[in-house]
């Protein structure tokens, strides 16, 4: 690939967001174009199209046949004799619109157009004076004479320093056209872009023209699953999906994992944690005897444990942005905003999914639980965290308020509604209007003062214990004392009152942090009278336009009946979203929690189902699980049950050379994938293998890996949005500004650091060779089995043994001070071998 | 195995292997220096490359000019009357209410404050052939005059620090978006196997904005800026650098019995790139320990090289931001210090004043040394602060040792150097009396485009699909100021 070729734009992209549109059958193919908006480019990394793209490949299968066929026609009218002459406009207008334009709009109009942002040398081939008047060089077209026009000559590579278009010399087929082209005289529009596909970006009427046809906006279509062949593929319907598809493709699926493999799948995916050796050995053993009874209790038994919801709340958590704090902090201080009681909210996501609450009613709490009869001092009083504890302070309102159209629209529904802020959706069926109808929702809402305790009600379920109250009651009483001191004074240097300061640094972190601090839920509260909406033309507050009314997505609400006028429409909002008509919504949650436990997602961008987002690798299973999951009472713990009893989730992962060939990326699931554990994961099994995972639910939040750091599992660990924790980045853990799609797994040094280095990651490798079984070790064989047993769940094999011998007996002859010392004794620095390898890291 | 005959395993590694399974970016500066020198070009990393290893080396959209970035942020906003641009206006009318016509085009919160046109207490003087004036603050910085392009028109958006250091960094002056430095990493990959490719040297703490100047926004959070407190030690370069209770050798023995660990469940699952990137990221990790540390290490240089930089803060800050670009880092930005130092509303003739005379030296130290080491060429040096102040007082004292000037966003100057960039000459100019930019006025978007483009990247081409659109660091706006180009 050379210099000029990186330029070429993402091709791959095309599958997760570019423009590529189908005009129709009576078009010449289909072709791509891109915005002539914010950019024109895509992500600048390129790439070979591969197979997932599946869209990519059909379409240009498509485009290249009928490429032939006009190729053909073409090559036979050029044997014909051509005059010299201008078209008549009519056919030669349409001549142009259909088979030169689509060339010029893809190549040629990034530079050359109106829409340009800088039009390169002058030149316009957007309208026929453009071409013939030519750029700054010179005319451009000499009608009837297409070897002595520089564009031919430009499209020809044949001038060194004219070589248009300079990324990628155009097919012969293409060129030909052109020649074709100006030979008839170069005929096109004068003076406008015209009624071309090219004008209609942001045209609302020909995107819901296409969203008409588009998959995610079709009612789900349960449909029934195709009958497998096996006998075994054929009990559980997502099997049944999966191996119709990897037959068409003339792929097999892979045998089923071995126990062993298969429970420590099973405990991370569904708990988060490792399973314990015992678990391995008790498991294997039942599953000799029945693999599939085995495999059915284990399941039952994780999916009921309350590690369940500390693990996959960590996925809505990503959804909705989760963090203790705001995005913004105090000058003076250095400290963030803190949001006190947040963590109520983080709590309420992990005992709905442990209680299995119902989704629609997960989401209607979330939006509006104190509009469905909960009172303060109700623990669903929590879940209204999901708005009031979104980044807020360091925007204006109009940001947050943009903040919390973006949640909702592609948290929820997998559509990007917060880019019609300023305009039209360019892409999507998504009016400005819709945009400021949410907004006058959102408007309609007011967020409590995180700091405020009086309107935060008390949330029920924590209860300290009677030292930390009373030490959190000294504590509290010491810094009220300093805030009554303080009186008005204010600061010297900043003017600022310093009672407030008090209380938004060291109360706020009291509350924040303190076992003994009272739990209360971040809320939300109406308006007394709701906000009409106006549009903001062009976003500027300053110049409202329409007034709208507060209502729904016309794209799924065609009606778009308004919202009542006494309330602030988030309850009518939020059973529009959980409307088991609504196309999106139980679409978009089963493919998150699918690709969560696959690691591969059936639409490859979860917060995307639009026009622009990835086409399905498998839709019809698509349909079926959000059918399924509604029919039984959007049930998340049905969805997880099923996916994971599935043959397709339970295969082995193991490398095939044949079926790579034909899908490397293993879209279309003929086998397991190895998966990269999250940096909770890693955190939480390094404290659970050396014994020091403190299991206890719920509550403040603590330090991750300072000092004094909390033994509980990560997600009960302080997230800092403003200033994110630098480990955490490196872990490619999302920064809370924003709802997160999906997590990316990044390979970088900083990670490999942590595990070396880091004095958490050192504690366990001591407290690990401290734990009864690692003591009660006789020889060095035990000890490294017992590492293994620990570590890995399993033996070593005779040849690993040998090798940490080895260390062993080389550590030996280290008998310095230095590594005397405890941390950096022998059998710690093998514990962090094992620790720090590839094995533990990965799950099979 | 051993690390040495891993290392050597790499060495009949094909070019392609090599990319692919660098963790850090081994297909660098080092690598694509060989590369070159054997004739071939390297590959731009496929998306997928990419997506396992962020930092690969990437080529960008054409060849750049400069290579790697030194921005000295003198945060706070320095006046540009008392430094760099001279208004004899003010000088003759210094002590005078602005004239009615102008005063009337003020913001009615901006006329509360202003007070008297206020004369430079400071003389300017011609210097080297190309004859730009600098003030007498700047006696050294002056000796560089000629390789100077002052840009006196610049154009700000909002007349604060927060805004205008967000609008400087990330384009925006409201919403959080990548940082330049972040735009860059993401755009050419890190050229330093062993260092970050975004430092951030701020003495004292943090400034103003904090850690939002080098945000990575929505882009992967690899691409985020790495501060160091340059008062007190390099050692939080990178966190968890290194363990100071094991000695080396018994640490190399570790990871090497890690990746004989590595290398066993690898072979048991061959075709997955990620296990192999692993393992040699966990090399780069090993080597990284030494590196990071070696960087701040100034003790390493000549004894008239740290005295030519001066035993400083700011001697110490240029010095360790020359190292860290010799070693590859792409964007060293140096802060003055932690807040707004040059923030000067008040008494801003006896501080200006020594916040000049504790940045000059270092800063033409920066400039030779660059300069004699043949880096200044494919290095830009960009000065400036995030706004300018205004030509008058601010209301109040009449007592010059007391007197400050407010924030100005219309017409504030910078200036770069090298890299590119078009050497002894000045560009824009603003109102006689420095109210409003009169002639070629360069907007944070412009200087933005123009970085880029120096860097080798079209600014309208750099994107990243977020949340279902293109960004790109400029937006919709920014134009190449192709004057200022050599």
């Amino acid at each position: 690939m050379t210099m000029a070729d990186s330029q070429c734009l993402g091709v791959e992209e095309c599958a997760t967001g570019s423009a590529s549109v189908f005009f129709g059958p009576q078009d010449f193919g289909e072709f791509h174009w891109q915005s002539q908006w914010h950019t024109r480019s895509k992500n600048m990394v390129s790439a070979t199209p591969d197979f997932s793209n599946q869209k990519l490949s059909t379409n240009s299968l498509q485009t290249m046949s009928k490429f032939k066929i006009v190729i053909t026609l073409l090559m036979l009218s050029l044997f014909q004799p051509v005059v010299a002459r201008t078209a008549d406009d009519e056919t030669g207008t349409a001549f142009f619109e259909k088979k030169i334009r689509p060339l010029l709009i893809k190549h040629c109009y990034e530079c050359h157009s109106e829409e340009a942002e800088e039009r390169q040398g002058g030149l316009l081939l957007d309208r026929r004076s453009g071409w013939i008047e030519g750029g700054d060089t010179t005319k451009s077209v000499i009608p009837g004479e297409p070897d002595a026009s520089l564009l031919i000559k430009a499209v020809k590579y044949q001038d060194e320093n004219l070589q248009m278009p300079p990324d990628e010399k155009l097919k012969p087929e293409q060129i030909k056209l052109l020649e074709q082209w100006v030979r008839l005289g170069a005929p096109g529009p004068k003076d406008d872009l015209g009624d071309s596909e090219f004008s209609r970006l942001g045209d609302q009427e020909f995107l819901f023209n296409q969203a008409e046809s588009h998959w995610a906006f079709q009612s789900v279509n349960a449909g029934t699953p195709p009958k497998a062949d096996h006998q075994r593929w054929n009990q559980n319907a997502i099997d049944q999906f999966v191996v119709a598809k990897l037959s068409e493709n003339k792929l097999t699926p892979s045998m089923g994992a071995e126990p062993r493999t298969l429970i420590r799948r099973l405990t991370y995916d569904l708990t988060g944690l490792p399973p314990s050796m015992d678990d391995v050995e008790q498991f294997v053993a039942v599953a000799e005897q029945d693999r599939r009874a085995a495999t059915i209790k284990t399941i039952d038994r994780l999916i009921d444990s309350k590690t369940f919801g500390e693990h996959l709340g960590r996925m809505w958590l990503d959804v909705a942005r989760y963090a203790d704090t705001d995005s913004a902090y105090r000058p003076d201080t250095r400290t963030p905003h803190y949001f006190p009681f947040a963590f109520t909210y983080r709590d309420y996501v992990v005992d709905s999914l442990n209680k299995d609450k119902p989704f629609d009613d997960f989401v209607r709490e979330q939006f509006a639980a104190d509009l469905i009869g909960f009172k303060p001092g109700d623990a669903e009083m929590a879940a209204l965290g999901f708005l009031a504890a979104g980044p807020f302070a360091n925007r204006d309102p109009l940001e947050s308020l943009d903040d919390l159209i973006d949640v909702t629209t592609r948290g929820l529904l997998g559509i990007t509604v917060a880019c019609a802020r300023c305009h039209d959706h360019k892409y999507e069926p998504v009016p400005t209007k819709d945009y400021y109808s949410l907004r006058g929702v959102f408007a309609s809402v007011v967020r409590v003062d995180s700091l405020d305790e009086k309107k935060q009600p008390l949330v029920p379920g924590y209860e300290p214990s009677a030292a930390d109250l009373a030490d959190y009651e000294k504590k509290r009483a010491a810094i009220e004392a300093k805030v009554a001191k303080a009186g008005s004074s204010k600061a010297k240097n900043n003017n600022q009152s310093i009672s407030q300061k008090i209380r938004e640094t060291e109360l706020a972190e009291l509350l924040l942090f303190h076992p003994g601090a009272p739990a209360r839920a971040m809320r939300v509260i109406d308006r007394p009278r709701p906000l009409e909406p106006v549009v903001f033309i062009r976003g500027d507050a300053g110049s409202p336009g329409d007034t709208v009314p507060r209502r729904f997505l016309k794209i799924i609400d065609a009606d778009q009946t308004s919202f009542p006028d006494d309330s602030s429409g988030r309850l009518q909002l939020a059973e529009r979203i959980v409307d088991p008509k609504n196309p999106l919504t139980a679409r978009v949650f089963v493919n998150r929690v699918w690709g969560y436990l696959m690691g591969t997602y059936i639409v490859d961008t979860p917060s995307d189902f639009g026009l622009q987002g990835s086409t399905p690798t498998h839709p019809k299973l698509l349909d079926w699980l959000a059918d399924d999951f509604v029919k039984h009472g959007w049930s998340i713990k049905h969805l997880v049950r099923t996916i994971v009893s599935s043959q397709t989730y339970q295969q082995r992962s193991d490398y095939r050379e044949e079926a790579a060939r034909i899908d490397s990326q293993n879209k279309l699931l003929w086998r397991g994938n190895l998966k990269h554990l999250s940096i909770e994961a890693i955190r939480d099994s390094l404290l659970s293998v050396s014994r020091q995972l403190d299991p206890t639910p719920r509550g403040h939040a603590g330090q991750l890996w300072e000092d004094g750091y909390t033994r509980r599992r990560a997600i009960y660990g302080y997230i800092n949005r403003f200033n994110l924790d630098p480990t955490l980045r490196a872990f490619d853990f999302p920064t809370p500004v924003q709802s997160q799609p999906k997590r990316g797994e990044s390979i970088v040094a900083p990670q490999t650091l942590f595990t070396m280095n880091a004095p958490f990651v050192i504690d366990q490798t001591v407290a690990i060779t401290e734990t009864s079984e690692f003591r009660d070790c006789g020889t060095d064989d035990e000890r490294v089995a017992t590492l293994f047993a620990l570590i890995f769940q399993r033996a070593p094999a005779a040849l690993e043994t040998e090798r940490i011998l080895k260390f062993v007996e080389l550590q030996s002859r280290f008998k310095t001070p230095i590594d005397l010392k405890r941390r950096a004794s022998t059998w710690p620095l093998v514990a962090q071998s094992l620790m720090m390898s590839n094995e533990f890291q990965y799950i099979d | 195995m051993t690390l040495q005959t891993e290392n050597n395993r790499l060495a009949g590694w094909s070019r392609r292997q090599l990319l692919e399974s660098s963790g850090l970016g081994l297909g660098s500066l080092a690598l694509s220096g060989l590369l070159a020198d054997a004739g071939q070009v390297v590959a731009a990393p496929t998306r997928r490359e990419k997506s396992v290893s962020p930092l690969i080396a990437s080529a960008p959209h054409h060849p750049p000019k400069a290579k790697r970035i030194i921005h000295l942020f003198m945060n706070g906003g320095p006046s540009q009357f008392d430094t760099f641009y001279p208004k004899p206006e003010v000088q003759k009318l210094s002590g005078k209410p602005l004239p009615k016509s102008i005063s009337d085009q003020l913001q009615q919160t901006q006329r509360k404050r202003v007070g008297v046109l206020f004369g430079s207490p400071f003389k300017f003087r011609k210097y080297g052939e190309c004859g730009q004036p600098v003030s007498e603050l700047f006696p050294n910085v002056a000796q560089h005059v000629d390789d100077l392009c002052i840009v006196r028109s610049m154009q700000g958006e909002i007349a604060n620090h927060t805004p205008g250091l967000l609008l400087t960094n990330c384009g925006h002056s409201t919403l959080p978006r990548p940082s330049l430095g972040s735009w860059m990493l993401y755009g050419l990959g890190n050229e330093s196997d062993e260092l970050p490719g975004f430092v951030v040297l701020c003495p004292k703490g943090l400034p103003t904005a904090q850690t939002t100047n080098w945000t990575s926004a929505f882009l992967p959070g690899i691409y985020q800026g790495t501060h160091i407190d340059t008062e007190t030690t390099g050692k939080e370069l990178i966190p968890n650098l290194t363990r100071n209770d094991i000695r080396t050798g018994s640490q190399r023995a570790q990871v090497a019995l890690t990746q004989f660990l590595n290398r066993r469940h690898q072979n048991l699952r061959p075709g997955d790139e990620r296990l192999d990137s692993r393992i040699h990221t966990m090399e780069l990790a090993f080597r990284m320990q030494t590196a990071g540390t070696d960087a701040f290490d100034l003790e390493q240089e000549p004894q008239h090289i740290r005295e030519a930089y001066g035993d400083s803060v700011q001697g110490r800050n240029m010095l360790i931001a020359r190292r860290l670009s010799e070693r590859g880092v792409r964007y060293v930005q140096v802060y003055h210090g932690a807040g707004q130092p040059w923030d000067n509303h008040g008494s801003i003739v006896p501080r200006i004043k020594q916040l000049c005379q504790e940045s000059d030296q270092p800063i033409a130290a920066l400039l030779s040394d660059l300069k004699q080491r043949g880096m200044l060429e494919d290095t830009l040096l960009i000065w400036g602060g995030e706004m300018g102040r205004t030509p008058t007082t601010q209301s109040g004292s009449k007592d010059v040792n007391k007197v400050g000037r407010d924030h100005h966003i219309d017409g504030y100057t910078m200036w770069m150097a090298g890299g590119g960039i078009r050497p002894g000459m000045t560009y824009g100019t603003t109102d006689e009396f420095g109210m409003k930019v009169a002639e070629n006025k360069v907007e944070l978007h412009d200087l933005h485009a123009t970085i880029l483009h120096l860097m080798g990247f079209d600014h309208r081409r750099l994107t990243y699909r977020y949340s279902g659109r293109d960004f790109r660091l400029t937006d919709v706006h920014g134009r190449v100021v192709n004057e200022i180009l050599a």
